[in-house]
């Protein structure tokens, strides 16, 4: 083992993360060079004193009963609903409906809850209507198989066709290094006006990122839908919404990639 | 009335127990409030002090109760991995200026010979400087330090939280180490690693 591999591999050593094998042949490294052997001792003694003297911030009680209260007492994913969506299940099939719901494509859900909008039953704010919106073009395009206007992993090819067929010009990142690679680009109609939708692939996920000029600048959210994540911020004049079956956290990382990206 | 509805339904349905389905208010208070502290210090050490601390956590927690559904494995983990995303939310938000960087270019560490005795005697460490030299760690290394020293967790729960492989967990634990080494032996002999810039 190299003095270099010996000094690397300390830290997962003090850490009891080596493997056997690495701890074995770092234990006779050690034996035989003192000064990896005090090195790996002022270590130890340093992650001690993190640990004695760093600040643990427990935190005040009025916090921990503010949050308790504010957590909603019924079960969320019921009252989370709409009141028509309890009438439209007979009572106390709570746990079963709950339990088939929760699949992620769920689209006889989707197809209910597009159908109640188009009926105009529900009178939803601007950004819950939106929400609808963009989730229904996702599903549209995953049912139709058809995912985009214009297939290309060339963040040059996509932007041109989107610019050339809107009133504005889209940021479109290529985000490859990262793991989200571009798979092309489409439009749509959301919110009364033409918006651009480009399509990243991340594993078997297909992610929509609804792109359209916005002139306030609103505030940020994060929803689920029947299965979906569905993230939302504005960036530099632009409105995003991000809708996919990708876990959330690989949402908001796209999320914050794609607003990095778009910074002025 | 829902409330009796789920308890008698709890009884006569049994449901699998990370599918919490009756009561989950109940559960989430079991499974995860015991973490608010884990909570609290996290977000704490992010966000530098405690107001924002606050409305950190008071988000995160709210929000962990709606994704309760997604809990798997151990909570303490997954509940500090949704504080860590609310605060990035929150940054973007509230302190855009704060661009959270996470350019692992600066974690790259170049060894020579003499590296590692500039680690100074960590024993004479003065509380408020140690406290003071973490703060000022940038973020990806600050809170690879929290979650290994003060919340002693492991490289592969620490993976998961920062979604980073598990090497990157290393080499950032190792650059914080170095960093704050170097800031609280400011006079020291300084050797050894490079910063990319």
């Amino acid at each position: 083992m190299t003095r270099e591999e010996a000094n690397r591999l300390l830290h997962a050593y003090i850490d009891g993360e080596l493997d056997p094998a690495k701890t074995l042949e770092l234990e006779a490294h050690l034996a035989e060079n003192p000064s990896v052997r005090a090195a790996c001792e002022r270590l130890r003694e340093m992650s001690a004193a993190i640990r004695d003297k760093a600040d643990y911030h427990a935190a005040p009680a009025w916090l921990e009963a503010r949050v308790r209260a504010a957590i909603p007492a019924g079960p969320e994913n019921v009252s989370a609903r709409p009141a028509w969506w309890r009438w439209l299940k007979p009572a106390g099939s709570f746990a079963v409906a709950a339990d088939w719901m929760r699949p992620a494509a769920s689209f006889a859900a989707v197809a209910l809850v597009t159908w109640v909008v188009a009926l105009g039953v529900m009178r939803p704010g601007e950004d819950e209507r939106i929400t609808q919106e963009v989730l229904a073009s996702h599903v549209r395009a995953t049912l139709a198989n058809r995912y985009y206007d214009v297939a290309s992993s060339d963040q040059h090819t996509v932007k041109p066709w989107l610019s050339a067929r809107l009133a504005f010009s889209p940021p479109v990142a290529d985000l490859s290094a990262s793991g989200f690679e571009l798979a092309g680009g489409r439009l749509d109609y959301i919110g009364a006006q033409p918006v651009a939708v480009l399509v990243y692939k991340r594993r078997a996920h297909l992610i929509d990122v609804f792109v359209w000029p916005v002139e306030a600048q609103k505030s940020e959210q994060t929803s689920t839908r029947d299965g979906f994540n569905i993230e939302h911020f504005a960036k530099n004049g632009m409105d995003y919404w991000l809708v996919s079956d990708l876990s959330r956290s690989e949402l908001n990382d796209l999320a914050q990639l794609i607003a990095e990206y778009s910074a002025p | 009335m829902l409330a009796a509805d789920s308890v008698l339904l709890y009884h006569t349905d049994p449901v699998p127990l990370h599918k919490p389905v009756s009561e989950p208010k109940r559960r989430f208070e079991q499974l995860v409030l015991p973490h608010f502290d884990a909570a609290y210090n996290l977000a704490r050490w992010l966000t530098r002090n405690d107001h924002d601390a606050q409305d950190v956590v008071q988000e995160a927690v709210l929000r962990a109760f709606r994704f309760f559904d997604g809990l798997r494995g151990e909570a303490r983990p997954w509940l500090l991995s949704i504080v860590r995303n609310t605060f990035l939310t929150w940054v973007q938000v509230n302190r855009p200026a704060d661009t959270v960087e996470f350019d692992d270019a600066l974690v790259e560490i170049i060894p020579t010979d003499e590296d590692g005795p500039e680690i100074q005697a960590a024993r004479n460490f003065d509380r408020k400087m140690l406290n003071e030299a973490i703060a000022a760690l940038p973020l990806q290394f600050r809170e690879a330090l929290i979650l290994r020293e003060l919340e002693d967790l492991s490289y592969k729960d620490i993976a998961r939280i920062v979604d980073v492989p598990i090497g990157t967990v290393m080499s950032r634990l190792a650059r914080a180490r170095r960093l704050l080494a170097e800031s609280l032996g400011a006079t020291s002999n300084i050797s050894g690693t490079q910063v990319h810039k």
